[in-house]
């Protein structure tokens, strides 16, 4: 067959830049560390993420000293959880799946881009070096609201990075004379023990706690007041723990009648 | 002077007229919705509502990359076919046929689309008429049965047309023995052995799967599967647009810049590379999808980085005939040949002009191809972009352009207008600059592709150079140039057909290549080998993915639900419950 | 048996075949597109430029990204 020398030349040239192509790639990937999503998570049945351990409650966990986990679903038209909380510096593993159609996930600005097929999982592990907010968005068609479909990452320095959850409840009246429990439960999400103080405060009475929550655990702790030295009325509480804040109000009522109406108040 | 094609082909003429009839009605109603959706998705003037603008998107799809690509593509081929055998078909009642089955498989498909545009779609198939699912049509949205039902006929009838023209180039063969297949003949059918090969894909999906389901004569699918076998064809149909631009640049355009085909054995082997690498690469259109390993993915890339040799072939064979006109034409130095060219011939300019913005849009594929670096622009405006500089100009640019010289001869009438068609030309291509621009870079900021509305509330683009504002103003005014350009065609084109009582200016004899067939082997017209090659390299390709998604979580999925997608709220209360409990969760 | 067209007229006459005034004939052999060469060798550049500049500014650029959760042997 015959060629012309010139684009013999040419085919030679060619293919020097498709080997280039390659090259740069797998320098990409084998040099640069930049992974594909692959297959190998799990399949999950998508009408059953409810009972998913991972996706049915949507949320982030550590799973290691610098390693947490994601689980986020995709669904019509939000993401679950929004936002996402997370630490910089860190690894984070998203792990991504749809509950109904197939959505995608994406982080405009960043290399941050999969997509969420109902019955697989995406996994994708990155690192924020900054603190600051991404927005997530949905860049594959998934219905008439499609364009609305929105979420946020958070990404907060490491060192105000925590998974503290804190509840605090009391009953809702008690009888004067008797005492007011003030229930608070923290939760203590990181793998390290937390060491931190509630602080309570109920009509005007103040309380402290130092306590230490070990990793992945809750700890309870009870701040009682006598109902006399509140006074018979309805009191607001609070009960804080580094940012967290819980407040509530409890009514002591008089134990000379238990009607709500009439009688006199002493 | 010979004879036009028209008079010495006049029933095949009538064909190739009807072909583009179809396909120049699709063209103007997807350029209309084009501007629409420059202008909705720019925020400039929305006088839709958001959630009709898929209706719209899948109305600009489906016109333009099915129906006006493939009908021309048959139109072309046919005349490719009589001309360069110079015989008709075997029985032209089959080339009816084909073409009425197009034809009304693409009107189906059509009904369906645009009933998204009803407030109250009727019930038709025992669901709601309407297919708000875009032109991939990923389960498990879903459309109503008669949009799979239209496409799997037009489908059908670009089957027939093939097997048509293989009938035809067997008869001749029986009269011409031992003769090697020429060129034009050729290109049509190496590209309609990729189409047969690559579209099996889509067509199990939607024959097995996708339409039985929304039958509801099965209750489930898997979608990665469905989505996996789209993308078999999905990458190859790329090709079957581009091909019949490749084959005008290739036998066509040498003639109009004066001079002769570079080398015939060189066109034969693009062609023989495209059926050999169009179809196992789809998989580069799915570098981010869960369920598919690494490696695979890997795999789709090297060849598709392969698949780029081809494609830069044809950039030096077309080029080098180019300047063999121009050098006829009496052109001189290292460049300043290009000036010698027929600039002031649309058909020329338009050709040229698209294949410089081929050029480019090629590189933006080369960054679509990279498997990693595809985390830059998978799904963002960028790949629009790419989309609107290949087949929306190297493909469409260049069949308005052949339509300038070849209209003509179909109808033995004078083109109407040679100075406005040379300023359409150029328009296209000022338009393409601008909105390709627009899009390439704004798909780098993270502007996602496909949506009615790329602003949000929880963020802003960090756009660097420029701004949002440029940025919207400039896909803006080139989708405006873009449709006014394609409507300027579409007058000149009817002005051509009522053009009476005139002769043509143009004549369609082809020279011959410079170096002709007979200086390449027999082999590469053994057209039966490389259907054998291309068929084992699909399957080293897919056999195992699709194994994989099978196995992972059956062939039909878990329970997987329909979504019809509505126009109206409607579907929050229909889900409703399911939702509610999520969102509480 | 297929005749010999020419394409166009060498000749000059005018209007004929929308402009193609062909003033010489270039065979085969004497024929070496010395100027498509000059245009491939800067399409050549431009790719290379353009691949590299895209690849590590704007992609390795575009951090976060994602990564492997095992720490490459050749980073550092």
């Amino acid at each position: 067959m015959r060629i012309h020398q010139y684009e013999k030349l040419w085919i030679v040239g060619a293919m020097i830049l498709i080997v280039g192509f390659i090259v740069t790639i797998t320098y990409g990937s084998v040099g640069l560390g930049i992974t594909m999503i692959g297959d190998e998570e799990e399949t999950v049945a998508p009408d059953e993420l409810n009972d998913d351990e991972q996706f049915g409650e949507p949320r982030v966990e550590q799973v290691g000293e610098n390693e947490y986990a994601a689980y986020v679903v995709a669904q019509m038209f939000i993401f679950q959880p929004d936002p996402i909380e997370i630490p910089a510096n860190n690894e984070i593993t998203f792990h991504v799946t749809s509950r109904d159609v197939i959505h995608g996930f994406y982080v405009p600005g960043t290399n941050i881009n999969a997509m969420a097929i109902p019955g697989q999982v995406a996994e994708l592990t990155v690192e924020f070096d900054e603190p600051g907010e991404h927005g997530l968005i949905c860049h594959e068609y998934c219905g008439s609201a499609h364009h609305t479909m929105e979420g946020l990452i958070v990404v907060q320095p490491e060192d105000e990075f925590d998974l503290t959850e804190l509840s605090a409840e009391t009953s809702d009246t008690v009888s004067s004379g008797e005492e007011v429990q003030l229930n608070a439960t923290v939760e203590n999400g990181e793998l390290e023990p937390l060491e931190t103080t509630v602080d309570a405060e109920i009509g005007g009475q103040t309380f402290q706690q130092n306590i230490t929550v070990d990793g992945n655990s809750t700890q309870d702790v009870t701040f009682t007041v006598e109902s006399t030295q509140l006074g018979v009325g309805e009191h607001d509480w609070t009960v804080t723990v580094d940012d967290y804040e819980e407040t509530g109000s409890v009514e002591v009522v008089s134990n000379e009648t238990n009607e709500t109406e009439g009688g006199e108040e002493s | 002077m010979t004879a036009l094609f028209v008079d010495e082909y006049p029933a095949e003429a009538r064909l190739v007229k009807a072909t583009f009839l179809s396909a120049f009605i699709a063209f103007g109603i997807g350029a209309l919705f084009g501007i629409i959706q420059a202008l909705h998705r720019t925020d400039i003037f929305r006088f839709i509502e958001s959630a009709e603008y898929y209706t719209v998107l899948t109305g600009h799809g489906i016109f333009l990359v099915i129906a006006f690509t493939i009908f021309f593509l048959v139109g072309l081929y046919q005349w490719a076919v009589t001309d360069s055998l110079e015989r008709g078909p075997v029985d032209i009642r089959l080339s009816w046929l084909w073409y009425g089955l197009m034809s009304l498989g693409s009107l189906l498909a059509a009904i369906a689309i645009l009933a998204g545009f009803l407030e109250q779609p009727p019930m038709v198939l025992g669901s709601e008429l309407r297919a708000n699912v875009l032109f991939t049509f990923y389960a498990p949205l879903q459309a109503n049965p008669l949009y799979y039902i239209g496409l799997a006929l037009f489908f059908v009838g670009t089957w027939l047309a093939g097997i048509d023209w293989f009938r035809t180039w067997w008869a001749w063969r029986d009269e011409n023995p031992g003769e090697r297949i020429p060129l034009r003949t050729f290109m049509v059918l190496t590209t309609m052995i990729m189409w047969f090969l690559g579209s099996i894909g889509v067509i199990v999906s939607v024959l097995v799967f996708i339409l039985p389901w929304s039958l509801e004569i099965t209750e489930s699918l898997n979608p990665l599967l469905t989505r996996t076998l789209f993308w078999f064809f999905g990458h190859m149909v790329v090709y079957f647009w581009l091909l019949p631009a490749y084959l005008l640049w290739y036998t066509v355009l040498p003639k109009l810049s004066g001079g002769r085909l570079f080398s015939d054995p060189l066109a034969r082997v693009v062609f023989i590379l495209f059926v050999l690498l169009s179809t196992p690469v789809g998989i580069h259109h799915q570098y981010m999808d869960p369920g598919i390993a690494e490696g695979f993915k890997f795999i789709a890339m090297t060849n598709t980085m392969f698949l780029l040799l081809p494609s830069l072939l044809t950039a030096f064979t077309v080029v080098a005939s180019m300047e063999h006109g121009a050098r006829q034409r009496g052109g001189e130095g290292r460049f300043n040949w290009l000036r010698a060219l027929p600039w002031r011939n649309p058909a020329f300019t338009g050709m040229a002009l698209a294949g410089l913005i081929f050029a480019f849009g090629g590189f933006t594929g080369i960054v679509n191809a990279g498997m990693n670096i595809n985390y830059l622009v998978h799904n963002a405006l960028w790949i629009p972009g790419h989309i609107h500089a290949q087949v929306g100009t190297a493909t469409a640019l260049t069949l308005m352009a052949g339509s300038y010289w070849l209209v003509p001869q179909l109808t033995g009438n004078r083109l109407v207008g040679r100075q406005a068609a040379l300023f359409q030309v150029v328009l296209w291509f000022v338009g393409i600059v601008f909105m390709t621009n627009s899009m390439f870079r704004a798909g780098l900021v993270g502007v996602p592709r496909r949506t009615a509305e790329p602003q949000y509330q929880g963020f802003d683009y960090d756009v660097g150079v420029g701004s949002m504002g440029e940025l919207n103003a400039q896909l803006a005014l080139g989708g405006t140039l873009l449709f006014i350009s394609a409507m300027l065609f579409l007058v000149l084109m009817l002005l051509t057909v009522f053009n009476n009582d005139s002769e043509p200016i143009v004549d369609g004899t082809l020279p011959p290549a410079l170096s002709g067939p007979e200086d390449s082997p027999q082999v590469l017209d053994n057209l039966r080998l490389w259907f054998g090659i291309a068929f084992v390299l699909v399957v080293l390709a897919y056999a195992l993915p699709l194994a994989g998604i099978a196995a992972q979580s059956g062939l039909f999925g878990q329970d997987i639900q329909p979504f019809p997608v509505s126009s109206e709220a409607v579907m929050y209360l229909e889900f409703g419950l399911d939702y509610v409990g999520a969102l509480v969760t | 048996m297929r005749t010999l067209r020419r394409g166009y007229l060498i000749d000059g006459s005018g209007n004929s075949d929308m402009d193609s005034r062909v003033s010489r004939e270039i065979g085969h052999d004497e024929y070496d597109p010395w100027g498509t060469l000059s245009l491939i060798v800067v399409y050549f550049v431009a790719l290379t430029l353009m691949w590299l500049f895209t690849y590590f500014v704007e992609f390795v650029g575009n951090t976060p990204t994602v990564m492997g959760m095992i720490v490459p042997v050749m980073l550092g």
